[in-house]
């Protein structure tokens, strides 16, 4: 295994996208980590890549949907608010976010 | 011209439903295909159209109002969508009966179908061997001739390599043809919505219900003058197909199983059918270091466009509230309990090449050998109509023998369909033989907007095999 990659390293990469692991998933992902990697570097092995442009969509599509403007029927807030657990009758209920 | 759409026209529509509801039941007995069975299903309003009244089922990432929509993740295992997306509308409106959501690997990410969170999916030919994925439900189901045409998505390979598994006709259109609005997104850049059906006039038939530029979805372009029924019956001689050398020769798999000797061989024999009807086909070369580093390229983009696509599920607005002292730490919680541990460790892959030391040299380079492989495969459309390759180096792999570590080496044979992704080219499965039994498939891909060339080849080809989705050997 890399020593590049600890179990603190994997945490961060985790909390970066709010998710936690448990001890035996952030050890399935150190085991992994030097496969990705080294796959990883095999891209960087392709000669004189800086020459590509990065694509970040497969092809160029000049679309211009302007919409008319006038006012559409949106979704009822009953129907938006319906998956929500904690829910006045038009708001979600959070926690409190300034301590 | 062969539509099992077309010929249940002459079916009592009562009996059809009747019949499908009950099959359905069977099915998920055998197979586990479906997330949701929708018993009270009945015939619709919708106007005259080719799919009045004809039963399908729609993979669990369409949002369908009303009707439980859960992606095969705990996530959202209670979700129930406020509005209908494009393709499931269209479908309504067309009179088509929804009878099942069917299962998938968690949000479209992988390609067994044992990661549904309501159980791993079954091949109909052989219950002890997977589907294939992500839309594995919707292809086992075609293949057991449950309904005529399921709806997928595909993002890698998701709705072709299941079809090539299942013996049947998977479709992945022109990026943009048809509408994404209301469907989970996993990987937008590669995102494409699919179609399973038993035939490739069936595949158009529905293709042509569904397809249409949409103000909802700001990637979708007009298609109006793509018919893909019209040109269907146009004659085969006439065309140029190549295929890559490299994942087609022998000598380039020094430990080819039998299975694999088989799947060349029979390609072999296929190209050569081709040519005595008069078709040119060629061979052509893509270096082994650019097929190499496919599915590396796939795993870096689409694992960081994913990262994206899931932040939403936060346990807020939807899904079970996490346990926590503050937001962030409910949302933690939430996240960390839904996920299952191969959707985390997808999205720390996305981490790691975002961070801002490793972006250039994963990310940015990951999408600048993408554009060097669409390039070369768009010089290659200038000169042949199509791409012709087999689908896979095997047939669906056993249940027991699948899991969802990373490997450190995959056949170049079992990725590169992820091309048709890549450069938004629409590209189809059609089944072609059998191996020990089970069926094998054969992948065809044109350049984008070609939709209708590339079902006419299609088409004939699968004339000329005389093998048509479902049938058994």
């Amino acid at each position: 295994m890399s020593q590049k990659f600890t179990k603190e390293l994997v945490h961060k990469y985790a909390l970066d996208l709010l998710i936690s692991l448990t001890e035996e998933e952030n050890q399935m992902v150190l085991e992994e980590f030097d496969i990705i990697e080294e796959n990883m570097e095999k891209i960087n092995a392709i000669a004189d890549l800086k020459e590509e442009e990065a694509m970040t969509h497969p092809f160029s599509l000049e679309n211009v949907l302007l919409r008319d403007d006038v006012v559409e029927e949106e979704l009822p807030l009953e129907d938006v608010l319906l998956n929500a657990k904690n829910k006045t009758m038009e708001e979600v209920i959070v926690s409190k976010v300034v301590e | 011209m062969k539509s099992e759409i077309l010929s249940l026209s002459n079916v009592s529509k009562e009996s059809l439903l009747n019949e499908t509801k009950k099959k359905v039941l069977e099915h998920q007995e055998k197979c586990n295909s479906f997330v949701t069975i929708l018993e009270n299903a009945s015939l619709g309003e919708g106007k005259e159209s080719k799919l009045s009244n004809i039963p399908y089922v729609l993979k669990d990432n369409f949002s369908t109002k009303g009707i439980l929509t859960t992606g095969s993740s705990n996530t959202l295992k209670d979700y129930i969508p406020p509005y209908n997306s494009t393709v499931y509308q269209k479908l309504l409106d067309a009179g088509a009966i929804l009878v099942a959501k069917s299962s998938m690997d968690e949000f479209g990410m992988g390609g067994s179908g044992i990661t549904p969170h309501t159980g791993v999916v079954c091949n109909p030919y052989d219950t002890s061997l997977i589907a294939g994925g992500s839309s594995c439900g919707s292809a086992a189901c075609v293949c057991d001739k449950v309904v005529p045409f399921a709806i997928g998505s595909d993002t890698g390979d998701s709705v072709r390599k299941p079809a090539a598994y299942c013996g049947i006709v998977g479709y992945k259109p022109t990026y943009g043809m048809i509408s994404r609005y209301g469907l989970f997104p996993f990987a937008s850049s590669l995102d494409h919505v699919g179609v399973l059906t038993r035939s490739v006039v069936d595949a158009a038939i529905v293709g042509n219900a569904i397809k249409g530029i949409d103000s909802h979805d700001m990637t979708t372009f007009d298609s109006s003058s793509i018919d893909l029924e019209k040109e269907i019956e146009e004659p085969i001689s006439t065309r140029k197909l190549f295929y890559i050398k490299e994942l087609v020769r022998l000598e380039n798999y020094p430990n080819a199983s039998e299975e694999l000797k088989s799947i060349l061989s029979q390609f072999h024999e296929f190209i050569k059918t081709l040519q005595s009807q008069g078709v040119l086909v060629e061979e052509v070369s893509l270096s082994r270091e650019l097929l190499d580093v496919i599915p590396s390229v796939y795993t870096c983009i689409s694992c960081a466009e994913a990262t994206s696509n899931l932040s939403n599920l936060t346990g807020i607005l939807f899904g079970e509230p996490g346990v926590g002292k503050n937001v962030v730490e409910q949302m933690i919680d939430h996240r960390t309990k839904g996920f299952s541990p191969l959707i985390k460790r997808r999205l720390i892959i996305g981490s790691y090449v975002l961070q801002k030391e490793n972006q250039e040299k994963y990310f940015v380079n990951a999408q600048r050998v993408r554009n060097r492989i669409v390039s070369i495969m768009k010089g290659f459309f200038q000169k042949y109509d199509a791409c012709i390759l087999p689908c896979a180096s095997s047939v669906a792999p056993k249940i027991k023998d699948v899991n969802d570590k990373m490997k450190r080496e995959s056949s170049i044979l079992d990725n590169h369909m992820v091309i048709g992704n890549f450069g938004g080219f629409p590209s189809i499965t059609i089944p072609s033989s059998f191996i020990n039994g089970m069926p094998v498939g054969i992948n065809l891909t044109a350049e984008i907007m070609e939709d209708a060339k590339l079902l006419s080849i299609a088409y004939q080809c699968e004339k000329l095999l005389d093998f048509k989705g479902g049938e058994t050997k």
